[in-house]
């Protein structure tokens, strides 16, 4: 399986968190699996300003930014899973993380579509990458956050075309994640 | 009462939240003696303001677009900087304001709980969240949104009188949570009419994009 792993790990001092991500992707690739990890901290990615360009200037590409957003975008749309991986920070996963989500509206259409008995926006593309949640728990956070967040990425997925499959804490064992990555 | 706003939409003093504030603080300075002031969060290098604004405010209301499915990423950064605030005794009531395209009110109820639960970490006094979907068109079309702008100008006198949320004004300017069948059949049916794609195709045409609606630029080539 194709997997792209987005670390939107933003604190250099927090280095277990690498460590675990880069542990986990190693395993992956001993399994056959193809994996890619975006070091988010390292990358260019501005805030999404909110101008629609990528629905009606340059449909699907970004017209404002022509920055390290377009690699987040072109490994996202070619992989079968994207993994989002994140401390939890004030209860939710990073800003780091959310500016390269936000940053891939124009992966869908700007129309309206129905689905789920809901109004989003139509596909663009003709396959859409299953997402995974992998998330850090520190002092700060409880099971409550937890589920708060991964109720959010469920609707986000919903937006985009996927399923959430799963979220695990790095607590858990490299292991456990394999698992549930294999079950997709 | 004094209230310090945090506007945090990306498209700042462009985009539609800023048209349901100006209506919920006109209503808010209805009553006599009360002020505020309002920063707007897509000011990314005012963070050192905002904390010092924040620190200082007795009443706070932070209002935003969804964006996917959650505040923006501008609005995540002014939170992760609250972080030093957490637990303080002398900390603001708190309120949230979040507005989007989608028309369903249960589209936003996931980050409202989020929102809750954020009061709560901050040690705030919760207010509560004002949801207003179907924003679409508001800043093209002003006039036909009479009837939630008004319903928000009530939302800020009230709230300027008794520093609460009018419980009955939050689920009436919330709209149904879920479409019902007849309505999911008439957007169902839209959609693949020209009607419903015509806000969008104008847009696409006026900017010589319309041929290029359909295009896949980030396809691998095989």
């Amino acid at each position: 399986m194709r997997i792209t792993i987005l670390n939107g790990n933003p604190n250099k001092d927090n280095q277990g968190f690498n460590e675990y991500v880069e542990k986990l992707s190693e395993a992956l690739t001993s399994q056959s699996h193809s994996v890619r990890t975006l070091q988010l901290k390292d990358m260019d990615i501005r805030y999404c300003i909110g101008c629609f360009g990528c629905f009606d200037k340059t449909p699907g590409e970004c017209s404002t930014a022509a920055d390290d957003s377009r690699e987040v975008r072109r490994e996202y749309i070619n992989s079968d899973l994207v993994l989002f991986a994140s401390p939890i920070i004030m209860g939710y996963t990073s800003a780091l993380l959310k500016k390269p989500i936000e940053r891939n509206l124009g992966l869908l259409l700007p129309y309206g579509a129905i689905i789920q008995e809901e109004t989003h926006h139509p596909a663009r593309y003709d396959k859409y990458p299953q997402l995974g949640l992998l998330l850090e728990k520190n002092s700060d956070s409880d099971d409550e956050d937890v589920e708060i967040i991964s109720d959010m990425y469920m609707r986000d997925a919903i937006n985009f075309h996927a399923t959430l499959c799963f979220t695990k804490l790095t607590s858990e064992p490299i292991e456990e994640v394999i698992n549930e990555i294999n079950c997709i | 009462m004094k209230l310090t706003v945090f506007n945090g939409s990306p498209r700042g003093k462009g985009g539609n939240t800023k048209l349901y504030l100006d209506h919920f603080l006109r209503g808010f300075e209805a009553s006599e003696g009360n002020t505020y002031e309002l920063a707007y969060l897509n000011h990314v290098k005012n963070q050192d303001k905002f904390l010092q604004m924040f620190r200082e405010a007795e009443n706070v209301i932070i209002a935003f677009p969804l964006y996917c499915d959650a505040m923006p990423a501008m609005v995540k950064t002014f939170i992760e900087s609250l972080k030093p605030l957490c637990g303080q005794k002398d900390n603001p009531s708190i309120g949230f304001i979040v507005q989007g395209a989608f028309p369903e009110a249960h589209q936003y109820r996931y980050v409202e709980r989020y929102l809750k639960k954020l009061a709560s970490r901050l040690g705030c006094n919760y207010i509560g969240t004002i949801v207003k979907g179907q924003g679409h068109g508001a800043n093209e079309m002003p006039k036909s949104f009479n009837k939630p702008f008004t319903m928000f100008y009530k939302l800020g006198q009230i709230f300027g009188k008794t520093g609460e949320f009018d419980t009955e004004l939050l689920r009436k300017v919330a709209g149904p949570e879920k479409l019902s069948k007849l309505m999911l059949a008439i957007f169902r049916f839209l959609y693949k009419t020209k009607i419903g794609t015509k806000y969008w195709d104008d847009r696409l045409k006026a900017n010589g994009a319309y041929k290029k609606r359909f295009d896949k630029p980030y396809t691998r080539e095989v």
